[in-house]
């Protein structure tokens, strides 16, 4: 149904292809899938078995409720990536121990290679996008501009995401806290310290 | 990725019927399975999320102790204040492991079920005694990580950090089926962990169909005085090469002391000869000589991983010193 971005004819852009898609994909009838946040509440009297092709996945995505055809095998990197064209989002390791894929599920980060999209439906999403804009930075972000926080750029928005979790939990982290809370992030660059000044600066500042 | 259907149970009825073979895996963090699926290491046509099961998400006290459903994620276990005031080797022992992302996904009950990370067990083009094949490729290969006791049958480590601190509490792995007619049972610890000579296809006690639904820890069991030392090579995203659980005068009892290793055996090692060591005496100098002296008996190191001897010696020492309360590292 939803062929794979990556098939997309020369000329097409990503955007487009996917807004067609979108729109062929709309006729199809799925079977209501539950959400995990209504675990145990209904039970019907056959499981829902959903797949392997596309399936309607509804997902709320940095406060805006998204949706999109997707098979049920996908994960939630690549439904953000791949489906909804939201490339701030990095898929480097796809394994999980690389943190470039950081969202933030409710609140708390997660590695969004290593969990099905159907698993986050009736959670909230918050991926790099909703954490600032170009035009309108956090304290974070500017912290990361002035203490140069980064070289390739490619480890940023995961950093980024697990600093505001972390920031959010404990707005004046130690060191030693700090080290903990980019414990899942790996800088290739090697720039953990200025990474580390900078969440300390955007924490004297009493920002996120 | 090869592209398969999702079950999405809302029961552990439904969910159990579903599995009729182990071809048909649960998922529940996903951080195991999915990671295996992409390797093309298992191709299931079909998944069953447990995620949508009610009951299975919440730790609750009881008369008997404290019980863990099996979706409850490891941070939350770690977290847990009834956890962390009985029974604190458990959440010492989560609170490094993996990642903090992992550990906000990673559910206990996943974690106690996660499989082998033996290099030729993840690797497509090797089959061996635990996948059809027979044999064991590590013990005459690159074995750095495996294991140096009970070896002979497959050379694979527990991977799980927390099945050593689950055996030293007396913790019980709770287990529901449609096939058992919904009936509870419940397996202790050192009895869920299989060792390849039980069964060298399975590393723990469940039959198809079967689930994890908690991990009960007895309140008689809860512990004042305890200590978890582990060595691995990085901080973080790594699993231990050695581990040593100690759990002193267990539940308040003189005499009932727990010792279990950890990643050096295909499953935990308790250690009754160790435990006897710290009976007779006092928690002084001789007691770390005798332990040291006796942690490696019965060892069989392969080519790559008889450092994991001394790496034990060090960490009973330093696992007695933290028991004193001394805060010396090394």
């Amino acid at each position: 149904m939803n062929k794979r971005a990556d098939d997309s004819p020369e000329g097409v852009s990503r955007r487009h292809f996917l807004k067609g898609a979108g729109a062929a994909a709309a006729v199809v009838t799925v079977a209501k899938i539950p959400s995990v946040t209504e675990a145990g509440q209904e039970v019907s009297d056959d499981p829902v078995i959903v797949g392997p092709g596309s399936i309607s996945i509804r997902l709320k995505i940095n406060g805006e409720i998204r949706e999109v055809e997707a098979p049920p095998s996908t994960t939630l990197l690549d439904l953000l990536r791949e489906h909804h064209a939201m490339t701030g989002t990095k898929r480097v390791c796809d394994r999980g121990s690389c943190g470039a894929c950081t969202v933030l599920l409710d609140g708390r980060t997660v590695d969004s290679c290593s969990m099905l999209a159907i698993d986050a439906m009736g959670r909230e999403i918050t991926t790099v996008e909703g954490i600032g804009t170009p035009e309108n930075l956090t304290d974070l972000q500017k912290a990361f501009v002035e203490k140069d926080a980064l070289q390739c750029g490619f480890c940023t928005p995961g950093m980024v995401v697990s600093c505001t979790a972390l920031l959010n939990q404990n707005p004046t982290p130690d060191r030693d806290q700090i080290r903990q809370g980019i414990a899942g992030n790996i800088c290739r660059c090697g720039t953990y310290q200025n990474i580390i000044e900078a969440v300390e600066h955007a924490s004297r500042k009493g920002g996120k | 990725m090869k592209p398969f259907k999702v079950a999405l149970p809302g029961s552990i009825e439904q969910a159990s019927s579903l599995q009729q073979s182990s071809d048909v895996p649960f998922i529940a963090g996903g951080t195991d399975l999915l990671a295996r699926i992409k390797e093309y290491i298992t191709t299931p046509e079909m998944v069953v999320d447990l995620k949508r099961i009610g009951g299975l998400g919440e730790i609750t006290s009881t008369d008997h102790g404290v019980r863990i459903g099996a979706l409850v994620t490891m941070n939350d276990v770690a977290t847990n204040l009834q956890v962390k005031e009985g029974f604190a080797a458990l959440a010492e022992t989560i609170g490094n492991a993996a990642t903090p992302q992992i550990r906000n996904m990673a559910t206990i009950g996943g974690n106690i079920c996660q499989k082998p990370r033996c290099w030729y067990l993840r690797h497509e083009g090797y089959s061996c005694a635990k996948n059809g094949g027979s044999g064991c490729w590590a013990r005459d290969g690159e074995n750095e990580f495996h294991a140096i006791f009970g070896n002979q049958v497959c050379a694979m480590t527990q991977p799980s950090n927390v099945a050593p601190v689950l055996v030293a509490y007396g913790a019980s792995i709770e287990i529901q089926s449609s096939v058992e007619s919904l009936e509870k049972r419940e397996v202790p610890a050192d009895q869920f962990f299989l060792t390849p000579e039980q069964d060298p296809t399975r590393e723990v006690a469940l039959k198809p169909g079967e689930i994890v639904t908690a991990v009960l820890l007895p309140a008689k069991n809860r512990t004042e005085k305890w200590s978890y030392t582990e060595a691995r090579e990085k901080q973080s995203f790594d699993w231990a090469q050695a581990s040593v659980t100690v759990l002193y005068q267990r539940g308040g009892r003189r005499g009932d002391h727990r010792v279990v290793l950890g990643a050096v055996s295909p499953a935990p090692l308790r250690r009754a000869d160790l435990e006897q060591i710290i009976a007779a005496g006092e928690l002084d100098a001789d007691c770390i000589q005798a332990l040291q002296k006796k942690i490696g008996e019965g060892s069989t190191p392969l080519s790559q991983n008889g450092y994991k001897v001394p790496m034990l010696r060090g960490l009973m020492a330093k696992a007695i010193r933290k028991l004193n309360g001394e805060k010396k590292e090394g």
